[in-house]
């Protein structure tokens, strides 16, 4: 294994002051972009790359990653105070992490989001410097039919993290796979629900409906509660370090959720959002098993700290993982990794297998400051953790008036049309509705994001099969995830008969000792 | 104590309508009742709540989930706006068929084709709105739909505001300019949320859209509309 001294020599050449300071710029950027709702790091590295041409390729890229770093960390800080997520990759954080912040432990929240996305950053970095190749063919293998069996994965895992009504959570589903079918259809090139407007031929961009649903909705869904709503400024923000209890209870969740991202992120198109689902359902189904073989109290639902741990783990750790295809095969596996491609191409060089032969001194560095930002994010955000919480304390009516000025700013700002504001009201006041009439929103936002590719992946494996379904288990990745949403689909189902059958015998029982008492 | 135990295991075992109405009454109550304030705050909770409905689907968490709070995802509807979300389904559900009766295939595109997908989507929708249909017509029948209105929470005076304040923004922005466009969003919004400091609001408000417009314009490059004020300075 030669790639540890590479990596150190990297290391060395990363350690310039020069670099330094753009691997600093580019994660207190990172960071301050993940913060605001609706503009994430893939905005902010677009926004950059023009301004970054005159820098040397290396400096450039430090910068990138560092802002893509940055992002991860930073998203974690609103979904947790305000449940509005900085960016899709913190969806899944909001369920258990605002729970702990209304429960006065948010800084608890910010603090095992902040270490384990360092935890998850460092391993995750490590990873793909040692394993580089062997995940690159790993990730060869997805063809088609693969990527539309992991999509449908994806939709049973994350209705499998959706509690409560299952009607309403495919209700969800099924409106965000509708949204993300308007445009211009990429295998054909018809337009599709267009209703006429040129603009709507784009597509409803992502931005749009996160910041729609989650950050607008939830202004005017507190907005409509009024008096009824939890006041935050009276959350207690707390103690500020994770006392011992909760290092104990994080650890576990930080290597599961790094793990689980480290093999979902080289997997073009899984994104970040597919790896912190499947954590945090993990942990929910975990922590149901402590309680019941060891009679360990089940926090999920009421802010369980692993909820947090796992999912904050989960996209770093996919964050690093994408680095993986995008430098060993040129393949972008998310928005930001699209725009850093461009960035590369930019300065004329070609990412895929020749890059580690002919620009190794650049990987090496560019993997050697993926380290060094990732110190850089635990020394900045640390001590901020505490500090964010304080954010709660601003009068209710200004953050939430800042909250709709940012979401506003970040959608004119995709391409500076009106059009796109007014279909953000639509999809805001969706959104009110769904939340209104207690119909999630999580499920509709994985929709419109796998839908397309769901659907894209589907007609092209019976394009290259001409017709033949077979082509769609034709392989033992296929076969391996249907197994898997056949069992996720039908243990709940044997598990809920069984505990009725159990809960009629004891309510009989408990009639009868009633009968005998009266 | 074993009351308490019988009416909880009964909750669910089953009876889901009589249970879960006497959980969106309590709601309806706690909503209600809470002039002074925020007693009701989700988090403090007390638990008098225990025995709300208990839901029937979904599998593990319900157990402590019902402990928390009234759980809106599961609490069924009630009085005319339960029919709100089977109506929005249904609508989605028929644009989509519509949809792939009408989307121009070009002649020589690879089946299956660009309105399949629509197609299969736009008939899930529909058999969703129907099952919400049933669950509602079952609700009613149990007496579970009747009892109270489960909505009395809702405000719509400060929405309504919100609504205005985003509808007027976008109205004006191009010839307003971002800066007193953004200010005065900012000012509605924070009045909607009961910010009644008039003047102190307006300078807090044109200090956060001028801090955003030199940000993005100076840092990021990212021109904003300057509207009239361009042309006057």
């Amino acid at each position: 294994m030669d790639a540890l001294p590479l990596l150190l020599d990297g290391l060395v050449s990363a350690l310039t002051p020069q670099n330094l300071v753009w691997a600093f710029l580019g994660v207190l950027l990172g960071t301050a972009v993940g913060v605001l709702p609706g503009l994430g790091s893939a905005m902010a590295v677009a926004l950059l790359l023009p301004v970054t041409f005159r820098l040397d390729p290396t400096s450039a890229l430090i910068l990138f990653a560092g802002v893509y770093y940055g992002g991860m960390f930073g998203g974690a800080t609103t979904s947790i105070l305000l449940n509005t997520p900085g960016q899709a990759s913190s969806i899944a954080t909001t369920y258990e992490g605002h729970k702990m912040a209304l429960k006065g432990r948010a800084a608890q929240a910010l603090g095992t989001a902040v270490i384990g996305s360092f935890v998850a950053s460092m391993i995750g970095t490590m990873v793909v410097a040692l394993f580089a190749p062997v995940m690159v063919s790993l990730a060869l293998n997805f063809g088609p039919g693969e990527y539309f069996a992991l999509t449908v994965f994806s939709f049973v895992a994350v209705a499998a993290v959706v509690s409560g009504s299952v009607l309403r959570g495919l209700a969800s589903l099924l409106i965000g796979l509708a949204i993300g079918m308007v445009g211009i259809d990429s295998q054909s090139g018809s337009a599709r629900f267009d209703f006429g407007s040129s603009a709507m031929l784009d597509g409803i961009d992502i931005v749009i409906v996160t910041v729609g649903l989650l950050a607008l909705g939830e202004v005017m869904y507190v907005a409509a509660r009024g008096r009824t709503g939890a006041d935050l400024s009276a959350i207690r923000t707390g103690r500020a370090w994770l006392s011992r209890r909760d290092w104990a209870r994080s650890w576990k969740p930080w290597l599961r959720g790094t793990a689980l991202g480290s093999a979902f992120g080289p997997i073009p198109g899984s994104g970040a959002e597919i790896p912190t689902f499947l954590s945090l359902g993990l942990e929910r189904k975990l922590a149901e098993r402590r309680a019941k073989r060891r009679g360990v109290r089940n926090e999920f639902g009421e802010g369980a700290i692993e909820g947090v741990a796992g999912p904050e783990a989960a996209n770093n750790s996919s964050a690093a993982g994408t680095m993986v295809p995008l430098l060993g095969l040129g393949l972008p596996t998310s928005a930001t990794a699209a725009i850093m491609l461009a960035a590369f191409q930019q300065y004329g060089l070609q990412p895929g297998p020749v890059l580690f032969e002919r620009n190794a001194d650049l990987v090496w560095t560019l993997l050697a400051s993926l380290l060094i930002g990732s110190v850089m994010l635990l020394v900045i955000n640390l001590p901020f953790a505490p500090l964010w919480a304080k954010l709660l304390k601003l009068p209710k009516p200004y953050l939430y008036a800042g909250i709709t000025l940012f979401s506003v700013l970040a959608v004119y700002a995709i391409n500076t049309s009106v059009v796109h504001l007014v279909m953000l009201l639509c999809v805001a006041l969706l959104g009110l509705a769904m939340r209104t009439f207690g119909v999630p929103v999580a499920p509709a936002l994985i929709g419109v994001v796998l839908g397309p590719i769901a659907e894209t992946e589907f007609r092209r494996a019976l394009a290259a099969s001409s017709g033949d379904p077979t082509i769609l288990v034709g392989s033992g990745i296929s076969i391996t995830l249907y197994v898997l949403v056949l069992l996720a689909a039908v243990i709940p189902v044997i598990a809920h008969l069984r505990r009725r059958r159990a809960e009629r015998t004891s309510a009989a029982a408990v009639e009868r000792d009633t009968a005998d008492l009266g | 104590m074993t009351a308490n135990s019988e009416q909880s295991v009964s909750g669910t075992a089953g009876d889901r309508g009589s249970v879960s109405a006497s959980g969106s009454e309590e709601a309806t109550a706690t909503a209600t009742a809470g002039v002074d304030g925020a007693a009701v705050a989700a988090p403090a909770a007390p638990e008098d709540t225990t025995d709300t409905g208990a839901p029937e689907h979904g599998a593990g968490t319900d157990a402590t989930a019902a402990e928390t709070e009234p759980d809106p995802e599961t609490a069924p509807w009630s009085g005319p706006a339960m029919w709100v979300v089977p109506a929005l389904v249904a609508v989605v559900g028929a644009v989509c068929v519509w949809g792939a009766f009408t989307i121009e295939a070009p002649p020589n595109a690879t089946r299956p084709g660009p309105a399949a997908f629509p197609g299969a989507i736009g008939a899930l929708l529909l058999v969703v709105a129907a099952l919400l249909t049933l669950v509602n017509v079952r609700n009613l029948r149990s007496g579970a739909g009747t009892a109270g209105n489960a909505l009395a929470w809702f405000e719509g005076r400060p929405v309504l505001i919100i609504l205005a304040g985003l509808v007027v923004h976008v109205a004006v922005l191009e010839f307003v300019g971002w800066l007193l466009a953004g200010a005065l969003l900012f000012w509605v919004v924070a009045y909607a949320f009961g910010a009644r400091a008039y003047l102190r609001d307006a300078v807090v408000a044109l200090s956060m859209s001028a801090a955003v417009q030199v940000g993005f314009s100076l840092g990021l490059g990212l021109s904003l509309p300057g509207g009239f004020l361009e042309l006057v300075l």
